[in-house]
């Protein structure tokens, strides 16, 4: 493993996270602080007859006991409110919280947590996206035609939400074709699986309470406190210490109000930190296990005439943020492909699993690698090589995708080249190796977001986002775009972050959207406060404001170096005057049209701003005996529009392909026939170690782009998660002689692959 | 039943009255209060909370407090001389191998034990000696790279 130079990038956080001396939700203690403990079902789908408190309310040192009945009787989440904060009558999954204690100590809390009596009739259990979906299943939710939902969901049963894609004539089409090719693959469940498993504390002052916790989306997490407890937002305040990374795990609103109740009942600050069996079992933020079947057609040239398709999609027991996944994965599986007669049906199922939620480019890597598993088959079947057959069919710069929205520059058929220019490059192949490619693609996501800025006398700076760090630098890199604005070293700048009580609206580290929405709030902040000082350097120089270039610490007159004054200096005089301060946000981008196509239950994700796209090549090499298989290198190309921060830039890559392999060979869920996680913990789930991680070669194709986030850079973190399991599934193939149908591709699964014995129907869900 | 324990962390001896069923982890944060330990998993999978014991990588949530009485603690804490900051720490920063940070203390204990056994270890040595310690951000290049530096950059300090 060798790394490139990169230009240097000072991580403001970074003394802190080396030292030892940063601090974590976890690390936090208040004065009187309680600690908490929930309790949970040990059934995934059961009736409650009877909860009793009164043991645990009466043990020594615990200062509050809450259910249901304790919280305002508000159904929540977005899109269907499907769920409230303590279980109600029915518990739908092994993780959800019936009860929760508050006391003196975490022994206690837990001791109490567990002497809570609770009597539970099981019911069926929904273990499996078919099974969901067929006539007749047990309903998870029996009373949920009567949950308020947005306008425009199709629900049925257990059909959490229905969309489709069209365009063309499919079947016509198809009939057409010279070749059809039909696949159908699996993909088991995954988790995000943090380092840092989640923490919250929560204290009340007055009607005000202030929750410290490891969210990604504090803003989310605030709203979420003011809609189930029924508070104003000025009245929560949300602050993130540093976060142990995400990865979507952390996205949405999970447990800070439980924590606020808590702490509200007891009078005393409380402080929740999940063990590693809560923090794989009970987050409403999982990868999707997901069900792919696809039908192409080509004509005699091997180009795509005709894609039909169905995709089930694992929900799990209540609504998280799923509501687009349905479309979103049935753009995936349509692919970045030159379609003009596309069918795809897609449908999330409720079971009685954990609730699904984004995690890392949500639907995409199962999606992908179903779609590129598929594509290798297509090349197959038309005799063309992998590399070949892609190059006639993606979409390009010009070219209209599946759903009709036509490319403006675009980088698809460059990273599909420089991927495999650079694996062909590599040397020769051992025996049992192969090289397999794959190209992802990813929307960037637009959204509204602010900043502030304030220049002190000093000339040192304070921007005030609402960004959030989890991990990826990308706050990080805002100052370097505030102190390109204002002309000044970077080490002037300070952050202030991760905090509802003190920064504007921001979407949180979720959907890629960091650089891509704050950024340009704070390059709209920063470039007023650089206006205000080239106005104050005008007259202190007699020269017009527009004639003024803010430049290494000092407002000069352009062409007349001479003619200069010290940006200090110039805040020093605004610090007796009007003050320097500012504020901005992010105007939304325009997003794209679509041309010729139909949704149905539309959720925006047909029409792909600044699409990103990626190819990933994996060398990989099997062991035939055993079915295991190591991947040797991995060579990625992708175009995310300009990279504002190239060491950042290589982490994301080299980590989403990492995680990608974990997907790829080793992580997945498994389920007992009870709806319970036979896997959860680090032994059992393995993530991979330093000793498993590939060589990761790097390549980024940088083109500006238009209508997109600042300097032209696109969403840039998901994007390397989405190609990478695929890639190796290819490489596997070539190996083995054909491709294993479940993800992930376990030892077990290749070696039946290989020999003939793998379950074609693969295990749902 | 608790007692008191000196527990000489970094060079410093703490005497704490614990219960002796604590494991280290938790006492070096929650009594000693160094926080710079981080636990994730509790069960010696994760590799957040290593330390080092007598100079040996240990996994502190699944130590006694109480059996390290006696012996020489050192945590992340204790890594820097002063104000400045250790070749490792250092490097790990230079290279882009801290994103959430979350692992870094544990990842640099492993690390350090690595280096005092092994001077000039290989890539494969390297691989090995942080085997035992999960990151998810990184995908492990650049902290693999830091080790390297930090190897080439001792030696050449000692050998001058």
């Amino acid at each position: 493993m060798t790394v490139t130079e990169l230009p240097p990038f000072v991580r403001a956080d970074g003394p802190d996270k080396v030292s030892g001396s940063g601090r974590y939700t976890a690390d936090l203690t208040l004065t009187g602080m309680l600690h908490a403990a929930f309790r949970y079902p040990d059934v995934a789908h059961g009736r409650i007859t009877r909860i009793d408190t009164s043991a645990a309310e009466a043990m020594p040192g615990v200062l509050a006991v809450m259910t249901d009945a304790d919280v305002p009787d508000v159904h929540y989440t977005w899109a269907v409110a499907d769920r409230t904060l303590f279980a109600r009558d029915i518990v739908r999954f092994e993780g959800e919280v019936i009860a929760a204690v508050a006391a003196i100590s975490p022994e206690i809390a837990k001791a109490a947590a567990a002497a809570i009596e609770v009597d539970i009739e099981p019911l069926p259990v929904v273990n499996d996206i078919e099974e969901a979906l067929a006539e007749g299943a047990p309903l998870v939710h029996e009373d949920w035609a009567s949950h308020t939902a947005d306008d425009g969901i199709i629900r049925d049963g257990n059909l959490a939400i229905y969309s489709a894609l069209q365009r063309g004539d499919a079947d016509a089409a198809m009939a057409s074709a010279a070749t059809v090719v039909s696949s159908r693959y699996v993909a088991d469940a995954s988790h995000a699986a943090p380092i840092e498993p989640r923490a919250i504390v929560a204290q009340w002052e007055g009607e005000k309470v202030t929750i410290w916790t490891s969210t990604q989306v504090p803003y989310d997490a605030r709203d979420g406190v003011c809609e189930t407890l029924q508070l104003p937002a000025s009245q929560v305040r949300i602050i993130v210490p540093h976060l142990g990374g995400g990865f979507g795990g952390k996205c949405g609103f999970h447990f800070e109000a439980h924590i606020a109740a808590l702490a509200r009942k007891a009078k005393r600050p409380v402080k929740l930190v999940f063990s590693r069996w809560e923090e794989f079992v009970a987050p409403d933020r999982r990868r999707e296990g997901m069900i792919v079947e696809l039908t192409t057609g080509l004509d005699a040239d091997g180009r795509i005439v005709a894609r039909k398709g169905w995709v089930g999609i694992d929900n799990g027991a209540y609504m998280a943020d799923c509501a687009f996944f349905p479309q979103l994965a049935a753009m995936h599986v349509a692919g970045p492909y030159n379609i003009d007669h596309l069918s795809i049906d897609a449908k999330l199922a409720y079971t009685n699993h954990q609730p699904s939620g984004s995690v890392r480019a949500p639907t995409a890597p199962q999606g992908c690698w179903a779609l590129e598993s598929h594509t290798d088959e297509l090349a197959a079947a038309a005799g063309l090589s992998p590399v070949e057959f892609r190059r006639r069919n993606l979409v390009d710069t010009g070219t209209t995708g599946p759903m009709g929205q036509t490319f403006d520059e675009i980088g698809a058929l460059r990273v599909l080249e420089a991927a495999h220019a650079a694996a062909e490059g590599s040397g020769p192949l051992a025996e049992n190796e192969a090289l397999g490619l794959a190209v992802g693609w990813w929307p960037s996501f637009a959204v509204p977001a602010g900043a502030y800025a304030k220049m002190h006398g000093d000339g040192s700076v304070q921007l005030i986002t609402g960004a959030q760090e989890c991990g990826t630098g990308a706050v990080m890199t805002l100052r370097y775009l505030a102190a390109e604005e204002l002309g000044i070293d970077v080490e002037k700048i300070q952050l202030v972050y991760q905090d509802t009580g003190a920064a504007p609206f921001g979407p949180g580290a979720t959907g890629s959207q960091t650089l891509l929405n704050h950024g340009r709030a704070v390059e709209t902040a920063t470039r007023d406060i650089a206006e205000q000082l080239r106005e104050l350097a005008a007259e202190q120089l007699e020269a017009a404001p527009g004639d003024i270039v803010l430049a290494d610490g000092v407002a000069s007159v352009a062409g007349t170096p001479t003619a200069s004054i010290a940006i200090d200096e110039l805040a020093g005089i605004a610090a007796g005057g009007n003050l320097l301060i500012s504020s901005g946000t992010a105007d939304v981008p325009e997003y794209p049209t679509l041309e010729g196509s139909h949704c149905v239950g539309d959720q925006g994700m047909a029409a792909w701003l600044a699409p990103q796209f990626s190819c990933h090549v994996a060398k990989v090499r099997v062991d035939r005996d055993t079915g295991v298989t190591r991947v040797l290198d991995v060579f990625a190309a992708h175009d995310n529009g300009t990279i504002l921060n190239p060491i950042g830039a290589h982490g994301q890559v080299e980590g989403g392909i990492l995680m990608g392999v974990g997907q790829a060979l080793t992580e997945g869920t498994q389920y007992g026939d009870d709806g319970t996680q036979l896997n959860a913990g680090l032994l059992e789930y393995k993530l991979q170690t330093i000793a498993d991680a590939p060589n990761i070669h790097t390549t980024f194709i940088e083109i500006p782009t238009a209508n997109a986030g600042p300097k032209g850079s696109k969403g840039l973190a998901e994007a390397p998660n989405v190609a990478t399991a695929a890639a190796i599934a290819n490489g596997i193939a070539q190996v083995v002689g054909a491709h294993v149908t479940q993800l992930p591709m376990t030892a077990e699964r290749v070696w039946d692959t290989a020999n003939g014995t793998a379950d074609q129907n693969g295990a749902s869900a | 039943m608790s007692e008191l324990v000196n527990l000489e962390v970094n060079g410093t001896t703490y005497p704490v009255q614990i219960a002796l069923d604590r494991n280290l982890s938790g006492v070096l944060r929650d009594e000693v209060g160094l926080t710079g330990t981080k636990e994730g998993c509790d069960d010696c999978e994760c590799g957040a909370c290593m330390v080092l014991l007598d100079g040996q990588p240990i996994n502190s949530c699944s130590y006694l407090a109480a059996q390290a009485q006696g012996r020489s603690i050192t945590t992340v804490e204790g890594l820097a001389e002063g104000d400045e900051l250790h070749p490792l720490q250092r490097n790990i920063l230079a290279t882009g191998g801290v994103q959430c940070g979350f692992c870094t203390p544990g990842m640099l204990m492993s690390a350090q034990a690595l280096l005092d056994r092994n001077p000039d270890p290989t890539d494969e040595e390297i691989r090995i000696g942080l085997s035992g310690n999960l990151c998810r951000c990184t995908g492990y290049a650049r902290i693999l790279a830091a080790v390297q530096a930090t190897a080439v950059e001792l030696n050449s300090t000692s050998s001058s």
